[in-house]
């Protein structure tokens, strides 16, 4: 939720979101998760605004973060990667595996889930089952009882192995 | 009709799962029914592009806030909101004053007002409403409301709400109602029975813990209201404004946004935000956002209640039951809510799917100045199917019988006679649970390895536990006139497809069920139907989204408006294949004539526009009438039944007291799996929610208020604690209908589906607490088991003092 100095002592945080150059207008003391959402990156969603679930995770520099608990200023000149972003390998490989697995249901933690998973995949190509579950125990998912996601990343992991061994 | 039945426990192990192809029969599907494929809404929520309620923007639009009563139970004297007027942004206050229409969002009951006129009864009831132009300003203004109460004393326990002289919560005490069931002299068959069980379970509250918090926008227009939101039943939110409001239905329209999940945490409860925004909207003459943070949604919102069940088992020594007599208490918290109707499916459900010929139930629901319970996926039934099968192991244990045996031996069967005396209408497939959980657990074998690995004296125990449930499928007769649903279809022109239903779309996939309907009996792909947002302008109402009846009542209306525009198209089809209507055939996007002619279904929509057809059809469905008696809780509870079985294998770790479930087994009557990929997700779901709720989910509450409205200290199942789920499904495929054979029909869904989402997670909690129980050689009665209350279990029964490395026992 916007603070209510958000009109007061803003200032401009030069970052990159999705490739693009951007600049954020953020009032001090504000969560990057709100600067981001203000700024239409509307595919972070909220859901405990404390870090306990992940569910606002982006990746700040190619690490997953709870943009909830990060200040919006504390991000100048950062690389942000949010789950609408084009052109992501990592990112788009997930994204159909969460689709074609069914590692959604109804969607809230998924973008969360997606990036969460992404800083995982880009660290290691080929994680066993526990240090998938390791990745993404921060992230709450309600719906689903993990089982599809656990297969979504591992078969975006599959698919990107197969990218570069062809 | 021969049950076909789909292994998915090769799923679990990243394999895709072995295919029947089913026999096929007149109403067996053709097309995209049962087959697999994605879900229809997975896109938009991948990359993030789902637009849930707090991404909607509205010109002007103002932030709710709430002045909650401070204390559990006081008189209010004077609510003072000058000062909150005067802070800076505030735009409108509102109090009780400013209610147009009734202050009132009691769902079945009035006895909730929306905001408090002289008595508060828990912490959480409103004083005063503020809309600001952004939320700070809001919460600020909330704050500096002034309210003189005065405490009153409070009751925070079902028990000693019924003791004489205990705080009244209402005038005419804190007893509600009462539902029984009357059956044969259970008193007599306690009596002379070679064996009684008699424990009492404590089933604590739940949290629904949905990922996406309530949420609603309220936007005014001369005269009426549109409300967006997150929520289950549309129809319910616009009752509910209408009545505040004092506004003729007509006059409110209610869009669900695409919602985060509900579990019936948004089935009754989001009338309540509506009901604020809608106020203050009303007062202002602008757009109101009331969307929750985490903290105010758990601290606000209903429970899965909380029930103390006081149960004997009366048994022959050869294990044939011969009698129950089960007590229910249920904690309504301070307002009725829907209570009196879970109660009633606690009430049903609570002997099981059994054969006992004498039954006593007595289930009283009770006031207290507790949070409130409402509807949570299960309704009541998982509470007693803690105890119902927490008793069928404790009998196992005492007559030295195998859990599967025994409920084998007392397996309610076709014509059977159920507990609220209902003779059984086949299929009834319990049986077919409990060998098909036989078998994918490999039953024998896997006890044979936890009785070798618990004689060997480590430091962990292991445990095998059995949960079956028998699922009354759609609403109890007591809510049957909420009980028919619609459907809008239209055909366009360039065939495409758009499809409306009046139940909602919350994660469990039911635009997926309604296009793959749709699809089936239109012949067209399931890619060409469009599900809109559910709006109560489009659909009449279609009573609630609950008690897994979207894809029976919802896929009904749809074939029935899909079987119209069929009946429409037809002429342009004939016109074009130069063939009799009953040569037309259509699938899969073509129109097909006799020898090898085929149209595309899209020319067939053009030709029938040009032809001046209707092509909008609007679908209806009902289930027939039941019957039945509330003064004794005999009769016809439902229109069918879903049968269960789930088996846990857990561990207990001896030096800490944690509990895990390793593995996890389910065996589901579904019917028909309309949507097979979506069914096994439901049951992954709901089996995981069981599973928190048995082992790690407790709420804190202390004097009405809950301690623990975060995620850091109630906690639910991480992916580290979701063991693998293997699935069996039954699938009978039959639709069902008088078999003339003296029982009542059997009315299911489309292509003989029965609803999932709830039978799902109803035997879990139990099958994980029989588990426990097996590992310790105790009985666990009371949930969570969380490490303090199985460190006390381990205690009691001098585990601890067993050296964990130690040579195999005899």
């Amino acid at each position: 939720m916007a603070a209510s100095e958000a009109d007061l002592g803003r200032s401009p945080v030069a970052l990159t979101i999705n490739g693009r150059r951007t600049v954020l207008d953020a009032a001090p003391g504000e969560r990057l998760l709100d600067a981001l959402r203000r700024a239409g990156w509307l595919d972070i969603k909220e859901s405990c605004g404390e870090g306990e679930c992940g569910s606002c995770t982006v990746l700040l520099d190619g690490r997953a973060v709870c943009s909830c608990l990060l200040l919006a200023q504390s991000a100048e000149g950062a690389d942000v990667v949010t789950a609408a972003a084009t052109g992501h390998r990592v990112v788009g490989a997930l994204r159909r595996a969460f689709v074609e697995e069914m590692g959604t249901q109804c969607g809230f933690c998924t973008p969360g889930m997606v990036l969460a998973a992404a800083d995982l995949l880009t660290g290691d190509g080929d994680p066993d089952e526990a240090k998938i579950r390791r990745a993404l125990a921060g992230n709450l998912c309600r719906c689903t009882g993990y089982h599809r996601i656990l297969r979504a990343v591992q078969r975006a992991a599959a698919e990107l192995r197969e990218e570069v061994q062809p | 009709m021969t049950a076909r039945k789909r292994s998915s426990g090769a799923r679990a192990r990243g394999r895709r799962p072995r295919r029947v192809v089913p026999a096929r029969s007149a109403l067996a599907p053709t097309g995209v029914v049962g087959r697999p494929g994605l879900r229809v809404d997975a896109l938009a929520k991948v990359d993030g592009s789902a637009r849930y309620i707090d991404d909607l923007r509205f010109p002007d639009l103002l932030y709710a806030a709430v002045r909650t009563s401070d204390l559990p139970h006081a008189e209010v004297l004077r609510i003072d909101v000058t000062d909150a007027q005067q802070v800076p942004g505030v735009v409108a206050v509102a109090t009780f004053r400013d209610v147009p229409g009734q202050n009132q969002v009691g769902c079945v009951r009035p006895d909730q007002p929306l905001l408090v006129e002289t008595r508060a009864r828990w912490v959480g009831d409103r004083i005063a409403l503020i809309a600001a132009t952004d939320p700070a300003t809001a919460k600020a203004a909330a704050r500096v409301v002034k309210v003189d109460a005065v405490p009153l004393p409070g009751v925070f326990d079902v028990e000693q709400a019924l003791a004489t002289g205990a705080p009244a919560v209402h005038t005419g005490g804190n007893l509600i109602e009462e539902f029984c069931i009357e059956r044969g002299d259970a008193e007599l068959a306690l009596r002379q029975a070679d064996v009684v069980v008699e424990h009492r379970y404590l089933a604590p509250w739940q949290e629904h813990a949905y990922l996406e918090p309530q949420g609603v926008i309220a936007v005014p227009e001369r005269g009426s209201m549109t409300i967006y939101g997150s929520m289950q039943c549309p129809f319910y939110v616009q009752s509910a404004v209408a009545r505040l409001l004092g506004l003729p239905l007509s006059r409110v329209r209610v869009v669900q946004t695409v919602t985060g999940g509900a579990f019936g945490g948004k089935e009754d409860y989001p009338s309540e935000p509506a009901c604020c925004a809608a106020l203050l909207a009303h007062k202002s003459g602008r757009p109101v956002k009331f969307v929750y943070n985490r903290e105010q949604d758990i601290q606000w919102s209903t429970k899965r209640h909380r029930m103390v069940i006081q149960h004997r088992l009366a048994a022959r020594r050869d294990g044939t039951l011969l009698g129950a007599e089960i007590e229910i208490l249920v904690d309504a918290g301070a307002y009725c809510g829907l209570t009196g109707i879970v109660a009633e499916r606690a009430n049903t459900s609570s002997v099981g799917p059994y054969l006992v010929p004498n039954v006593r139930v007595r289930t009283r629901t009770i006031y207290t100045n507790n949070p409130f319970g409402g509807a949570f996926r299960g309704f009541g039934a998982p509470q007693v199917t803690l105890a119902h099968e927490g008793q069928l192991d404790a009998l196992a244990e005492r007559l030295g019988r195998d859990p599967l045996d025994l409920r084998r031996q007392n397996a309610l069967r076709p014509y059977a006679v159920a507990a609220w005396g209902e003779k059984l209408a086949p299929p009834v497939e319990y049986l077919e649970t409990l060998a098909a959980a036989e078998r994918l657990s490999g039953w024998s074998a896997l006890r044979r390895q936890v009785e070798a690995h618990n004689r060997a004296g480590g430091r962990t125990r292991l445990g095998l536990g059995v949960g079956c449930c028998m699922y009354g499928s759609c609403l109890h007769a007591g809510g049957q006139h909420l009980e028919g649903s619609g459907a809008l279809l239209q055909v366009h022109r360039d065939g495409s497809v758009s499809a409306a239903i009046g139940l909602t779309e919350m994660g469990q996939g039911a635009a997926t069920v309604v296009a793959r309907v749709a699809a089936e009996v239109l012949g067209v792909a399931v890619d060409q139907v469009e599900v809109l947002p559910t709006d109560t302008a489009l659909v009449p109402d279609s009573g609630p989204t609950v008690a897994s009846r979207t894809t029976p009542m919802a896929g009904h209306a749809v074939a029935n408006a899909a079987r119209q525009l069929r009946a429409q198209l037809l002429p342009a089809a004939t016109g074009l294949l130069r063939c009799r209507a009953n040569q037309v055939e259509l699938s899969g996007g073509w129109a097909r004539g006799p020898g090898r002619k085929k149209v595309a279904f899209a020319d067939v929509a053009a030709a029938a526009f040009q032809a001046k057809a209707h092509l909008a059809a609007s679908g209806w469905y009902a289930p027939p009438r039941k019957q039945f008696d509330r003064a004794t809780g005999l009769g016809q509870p439902y229109s069918a039944y879903a049968y269960a079985t789930q088996i846990a294998l857990c561990e207990v770790d001896l030096a800490t007291g944690v509990a895990r479930v390793k593995k996890f087994f389910c065996a589901h009557d579904v019917g028909r799996a309309i949507f097979p990929d979506g069914v096994c997700g439901q049951i992954e779901g709901g089996a995981v929610q069981g599973m928190g709720y048995a082992l790690t989910e407790r709420l804190v509450v202390r004097d009405g208020r809950i301690l623990n409205a975060n995620f850091t200290d109630y906690l639910i199942p991480t992916i580290e604690d979701a063991p693998e789920v293997a699935i069996a499904l039954i699938e009978s495929g039959d639709e069902g209908g008088d078999k003339g054979r003296g029982t009542a029909s059997q009315a299911k869904g489309p292509f003989g589906a029965k609803g999932i989402g709830e039978p799902s997670l109803i035997p879990a909690p139990a099958a994980v607490a029989n588990a426990v129980s097996h590992a310790l050689g105790a009985r666990l009665t009371e949930l969570p088991l969380l490490p303090d209350v199985i460190m006390a279990e381990i205690a009691r029964r001098n585990l601890d003092n067993v050296p964990f490395v130690e040579s195999a026992a005899t």
